[in-house]
């Protein structure tokens, strides 16, 4: 069990400073207002029920067991802003505890059984996001999220730690070394920044896939961070920059369609920049893994190496419970020969997490540590000795995880999978 | 007990116990542990506010948090899930929130004996994920089950919707370890072991520290029964034209005598009508479908194969319409989140508005089901009349006797109230309601509460008169156990005990 954290310095029931550090006095409650007046009835919806079906699924909460880190006390919290009983310097810390995974608001009641008859849906995340913004609005910051974003914006990429290349611009396209893809056309392959400069054999596989099936594509003249994780963080103006510059990049080179291997990425681009841009923003956006299946399913693919593995599938949170997408990875997987798959169901997987969305590695690394030490040891009891995960974010929480097994359970990617059983590994 | 003095010194000490990790006195810990999904004055919110948290990791932390609570004289509220639908674990008078959720570990699996031992921490879902790997499970089965946590489940004394086979959580729990009051620490059950599920030596304790709501202690670790994962499950829904008609069929199915029975639900023509109105889960029925009675058999195949036939006749025979398969099956296992649907109401021009679910229960014999459910319709009627925020959503009544499901009904109202408009004025109404409904359970015989408790405000004013000389021994018990008012001051009348000077 992994010690919870004591927001701040205990002072028996009087004031306390914010956590985090501020840069100006958070008496600005025009922005407190408007984001209470827009959240007030979802938060009462939530308020009303106080069942919190959320909480045992909540990969966060599963460690800390702390209530200030449910999606109840999320809600509740909007409540008593209104009420005027907490500020947003009182809960700010209390949302850097969420990884974004959405299971909250599939368990949610609001959400299972009103949904339909109101048009009504829980939207955890998205709160969670929203308050995010509101503290950075009102100056009060995450210190490892600040310098996140402040080195992503002036690298134009994420400063993904341990890189097996320096993160810069000049360096983004690195990973394509020796494959010698286009710049530009109507189809993108957009790479992210974990991906770029970390973990570059996803990529990698990824573009032999497409040029193995014929697949034509280019990559942008200048990528950028998709922009999502500074939106996560409550950084949303820096957010809207990567994305007006990535967009301009697309239609420089007359994209029309964007396709892109992480789930993080794919929320970006089907959530944030159409909420950023309204009906300007049309470009198709195509899930790798999805065009994947449809590859194989259509013969233009070939899976003929044998891969001799016993695996089990990761669900990525972004992918089975934010987008419904469950159904393709595993079709993909069935697909490999020689392999043993050793299915979890999805709905099951609603409580699974590695803990590496949302910004938490970056705040909480011993939570993201933890939550992914759980899931691997749940792959663990499937006598595996692969798990295979479709989000490139996941897999280095879940590899460290599970290479510090006695019994080491190894982490690779689908991409990386399908590339072995296509005869594309470098 | 009045002021509450919870220092800088006292918050070190606590730190010295639990450690500095595990204590909490920011205010978003504070006031996001100050309500339960009870009925809660959301405008008096702040009065409820505790001083700090805590968070213990052991039973020794726990008892030397009393005993230091004790020293100071300083309120201590425990609290599990935080899921109760009485308010057992919000603080009346501030003080020290005991919050048991750290400590959620399985501590041993028995399966030759058949128990398990669990920290109090530990919620059913999460225990039964591990235990169905051994073809067990802990049938403690309330509508909170996937949130609801074990130690809150003793501290209410829970009931179950399969008790009517498995038995209720007083059933379950074979025995338990408490921090007294006071702060020692002591094993409860049915005599001295562990393990032992009938004994007669001395008296029976385990029940009396069972559904205390907190006054009594603080549980810090259970032995819990385990029995086979059922092998068959069948449910079976049936429709009435009428109340009279299905409230004589749910008393002849839970007669029936069929050992793998575990549950009669009647819903009533009210419930119906919400359910059509504002649930989108409801399936729908024709118009003449007035009443729903909803049944569950679980054991192994040959018990339930043979003994559904024999429930669908007796449905049949009694003037129920089987509902078929599909809402029978689907309906009956979703009836664990019905617990949580209805978050909109109506006002009565139509409007739709965010309301809160309020359920106001009772142990109700099945004689006097039709008379309490009429009066109970129209305090509620003449609720409405005044205060537009409040919505009749009907009646549910559940066999309540543990293994045989007969005699007594765990009955419920269900109440929308749109919260953001609530007042004093309002409030105070909604309480005399409460009070209302708890003399009429009174008057039929019945018991106030039959799972939630009944220290909330309004019905417990009733609790005296409802366990008459009972009421003096629990005053002089609690006297006795907590000298100084330490366990959670306030609720149940119990300040009374202390009337004439401490002890």
């Amino acid at each position: 069990m992994s010690s919870t954290e004591r927001a701040h310095d205990p002072v028996g029931g009087t004031e306390e400073e914010p956590a985090g550090g501020t840069d100006k006095e958070p008496d600005d409650e025009a922005g407190t207002a408007e984001f209470v007046q827009e959240w007030r009835n979802a938060a009462y919806n939530c308020y009303s029920s106080g069942h919190k079906f959320c909480r045992e699924v909540c990969p966060v909460m599963q460690v800390t067991r702390n209530e200030v880190h449910t999606p109840t006390a999320f809600h509740a919290n909007v409540v008593a802003m209104e009420k005027g009983l907490l500020s947003i310097a009182d809960v700010a810390r209390d949302y850097v505890h969420c990884t974004g995974c959405g299971a909250c608001e599939l368990r949610c009641p609001n959400t299972l059984f009103t949904g339909d008859f109101y048009r009504f849906r829980t939207r955890t995340v998205q709160l969670v996001k929203a308050a995010r913004a509101l503290a950075v609005d009102e100056g009060i910051h995450q210190p490892g999220w600040q310098r996140w974003v402040e080195a992503t914006s002036r690298q134009k990429s994420e400063p993904v730690l341990g890189g097996e290349v320096p993160v810069s611009q000049e360096h983004v396209a690195d990973w394509a070394a020796g494959l010698d893809l286009p710049i530009g056309g109507e189809t993108i392959l957009f790479c992210d920044c974990e991906g770029a400069f970390h973990r570059t054999s996803v990529p990698r596989a990824a573009a032999k896939i497409l040029k193995a099936a014929g697949v034509e594509f280019g990559l942008m003249r200048e990528q950028w961070c998709c922009g999502g994780p500074a939106a996560e963080m409550g950084y949303v103006e820096r957010a809207k920059e990567f994305a007006r510059h990535n967009v301009d990049d697309w239609r420089a080179v007359g994209a029309r369609r964007i396709i892109v291997f992480d789930p993080h990425d794919y929320i970006s681009f089907t959530e944030d920049y159409p909420s950023y841009f309204g009906d300007e923003y049309d470009f198709e956006i195509v899930l790798f893994v999805e065009l994947l299946a449809e590859l194989i399913r259509d013969g233009r693919l070939e899976l003929t190496n044998p891969v001799d593995r016993v695996v089990t599938y990761h669900d990525a949170c972004r992918l089975n419970k934010r987008k419904g997408i469950h159904a393709a990875p595993r079709e993909v997987l069935r697909a490999v020969p020689g392999i043993t798959f050793k299915d979890v169901d999805h709905v099951t997987q609603w409580s699974y997490c590695s803990g590496a969305g949302g910004g938490l590695p970056i705040e909480r690394p011993d939570l993201t540590a933890e939550i992914s030490r759980r899931r691997v040891e749940q792959a663990a009891a499937l006598d595996v000795d692969t798990l295979v995960s479709a989000c490139v974010w996941s897999e280095r929480p879940l590899t460290e995880q599970g290479g510090k097994r006695a019994d080491p359970i190894e982490v690779l990617d689908l991409l990386e999978i399908v590339a072995l059983s296509a005869g594309l590994e470098d | 007990m009045t002021a509450t003095m919870v220092t800088d010194p006292v918050i070190d000490e606590l730190i010295g116990i639990c450690g500095p990790d595990n204590v909490f006195a920011d205010r978003s810990s504070r006031v996001n542990r100050a309500r339960v999904p009870a009925p809660f004055p959301v405008h008096r919110w702040a009065e409820h506010v505790p001083d700090v948290v805590v968070l213990p990791t052991t039973a020794e932390q726990i008892s030397e948090v009393v005993k230091l609570a004790n020293r100071y004289r300083i309120p201590v509220v425990p609290r599990a899930g935080g899921t109760g639908l009485t308010d057992g674990a919000v603080p009346l008078r501030q003080g020290i929130v005991v919050d048991v959720k750290l400590m959620n570990k399985i501590l041993e699996l028995d399966l030759d004996d058949r128990t398990v031992t669990v920290q109090p921490g530990i919620n059913m879902l999460k225990l039964n994920e591990e235990l169905q790997k051994h073809g067990v499970i802990y049938p403690d089965d309330p509508a909170s089950y996937p949130c609801s946590l074990v130690g809150g489940r003793i501290g209410t004394s829970g009931w179950s919707l399969i008790g009517g086979r498995y038995g209720h959580t007083r059933d379950l729990v074979i025995s338990f370890q408490i921090v007294l009051p006071t702060g020692e620490l002591i094993w409860v059950g049915d005599g001295g072991g562990r393990k032992v599920r009938k004994s007669s030596t001395g008296y029976q304790l385990k029940h009396l520290f069972m559904g205390h709501q907190g006054t009594l202690g603080i549980v810090t670790e259970a032995v819990l029964e385990l029995v086979p994962r059922p092998e068959a499950e069948f449910a079976a829904f049936f429709s009435y034209p009428d109340y009279e008609t299905a409230w004589r069929s749910t008393g002849a199915l839970a007669k029936s005598g069929l050992a793998t029975l575990a549950g009669v639900v009647l819903f009533d023509e009210w419930k119906l009508a919400y359910l059509r109105r504002d649930d989108e889960a409801y399936i729908p029925q024709p118009d003449d479908v007035r009443c729903v009675v909803a049944t569950a058999m679980y054991g192994t195949t040959d018990e339930v194969r043979p003994g559904a036939k024999r429930l669908l006749r007796i449905g049949k025979d009694t003037g129920g319409a089987y509902l078929g398969d599909e809402i029978s099956q689907g309906d009956w296992a979703s009836r664990h989140d019905r617990y949580a649907t209805p978050l909109h109401g109506r006002l009565r021009d139509g409007q739709v508005v965010p309301m809160s679910w309020h359920c106001e229960d009772a142990s109700i014999n099945w004689t006097q089901l039709p008379a309490v459910r009429e009066k109970w319709h129209d305090i509620v009627a003449r609720l409405g009349d005044r205060f537009r925020i409040f919505d009749d959503w009907g009646m549910f009544a559940y066999t309540n006797g543990a293994f045989k499901p007969w005699g007594d009904y765990l009955t419920e109202i269900d109440v929308g109230i749109w919260e953001q408009e609530l007042d004093d004025e309002a409030w105070d109404a909604w309480v005399t309601a409460k009070r209302d409904i708890a003399a009429v359970s009174i008057a039929h015989g019945g018991s106030i509460s039959a799972c939630h408790g009944a220290c909330r405000e309004g019905e417990v004013d009733l609790v005296p008169e409802e366990l008459g000389g009972g009421w003096d021994v629990m005053k002089k018990v609690k006297r006795v156990l907590d000298p100084l008012n330490i366990m959670n001051p306030g609720k149940y009348l119990l300040d009374q005990a202390y009337e004439d000077g401490p002890s």
